[in-house]
């Protein structure tokens, strides 16, 4: 089944220093008609005040994308990965067997926009990894640029173990792409 | 020493167990070159519904201490196994292996 949801219907989590718009059930919002769709278990909106963010906390046997929208994030872990990303940059996370990490807005004056994606991975209980990819945003304009993947190829797509691609595109107004 | 135990559901953050806002019976060793959680409970809202997220469970012991940082340990349930037993009124949770932190050491 595919039900339509429309922005205005999202649920809105407002905890003062993180707005964020969960699609599916997650921290104070939870809806067991909504759990998911696939192997997507957690489509989030975030937006996070300057300087604020997710301290250390785990993970296991997700696939987490990062897709900032605006603003800076920084990522650490326990693996040894310290790496900021920004608008036009990508971190893939394979939770697999744990890893502890932390996730800021790594300004002190700009609001952190983000779209937080899990998937189920194809196996459990994998290594755990992580890489940063970064794109061109001008690539965006009208067209779908692949972001994350399992087969990246020569895309220049971040890696990820589960059987899917993740577009960006830009569209101006009136706009189509055909897929 | 405080120590906390608490489980959650790893993907929506359900809260199961929080003995910081009830009491639980509960114990946790070594066993099987894991760790093992006994919990004492009866046969719950609780527990079925931590039994149909079995497969994604957060479990933690939190370590607060008066004169060191607080460590917090986060055990690996995978595949568990995670049974409820009726006749002993206990739930068991095997974790197969665990990471200890210090969330001071990570910056904010």
């Amino acid at each position: 089944m595919i039900r339509k949801n429309s922005a205005a219907e999202r649920h809105v989590t407002d905890l003062g220093w993180l707005r964020s718009l969960p699609l599916y059930s997650f921290g104070d919002y939870q809806d067991d008609s909504r759990t998911g769709f696939g192997v997507m278990r957690v489509c989030n909106d975030d937006y996070v005040a300057p300087g604020r963010g997710f301290g250390a906390h785990p993970h296991s046997d997700m696939e987490i994308v990062s897709i900032v929208l605006k603003g800076r994030i920084r990522h650490e872990d326990n693996l040894g990965n310290v790496v900021v990303s920004g608008f036009g940059e990508v971190q893939r996370m394979s939770a697999g067997s744990g890893v502890i990490h932390t996730e800021f807005n790594d300004s002190s004056e700009e609001e952190l926009r983000l779209l937080q994606l899990w998937f189920m991975p194809r196996e459990r209980g994998m290594k755990p990894s992580y890489e940063a990819k970064a794109y061109a945003p001008s690539r965006l304009d009208g067209a779908l640029l692949p972001v994350v993947s399992s087969h990246p190829g020569e895309s220049g797509a971040a890696l990820i173990h589960q059987d899917l691609t993740i577009y960006l595109g830009k569209l101006a107004a009136n706009e189509s792409l055909t897929y | 020493m405080k120590q906390t135990l608490l489980i959650k559901h790893a993907v929506s953050g359900r809260l199961f167990y929080d003995s910081r806002k009830s009491e639980i019976r509960y114990a946790v060793g070594e066993a099987d070159g894991g760790w093992m959680f006994r919990i004492e409970t009866e046969r719950d809202q609780t527990v079925e519904e931590l039994l149909k997220r079995k497969d994604e469970l957060n479990v933690f012991i939190f370590r607060e201490y008066d004169d060191q940082p607080t460590l917090k340990t986060w055990y690996y349930v995978g595949n568990g196994p995670v049974q409820y037993d009726d006749k002993q009124s206990l739930l068991t949770i095997y974790a197969g292996s665990r990471i200890e932190y210090y969330p001071h050491e990570y910056s904010e």
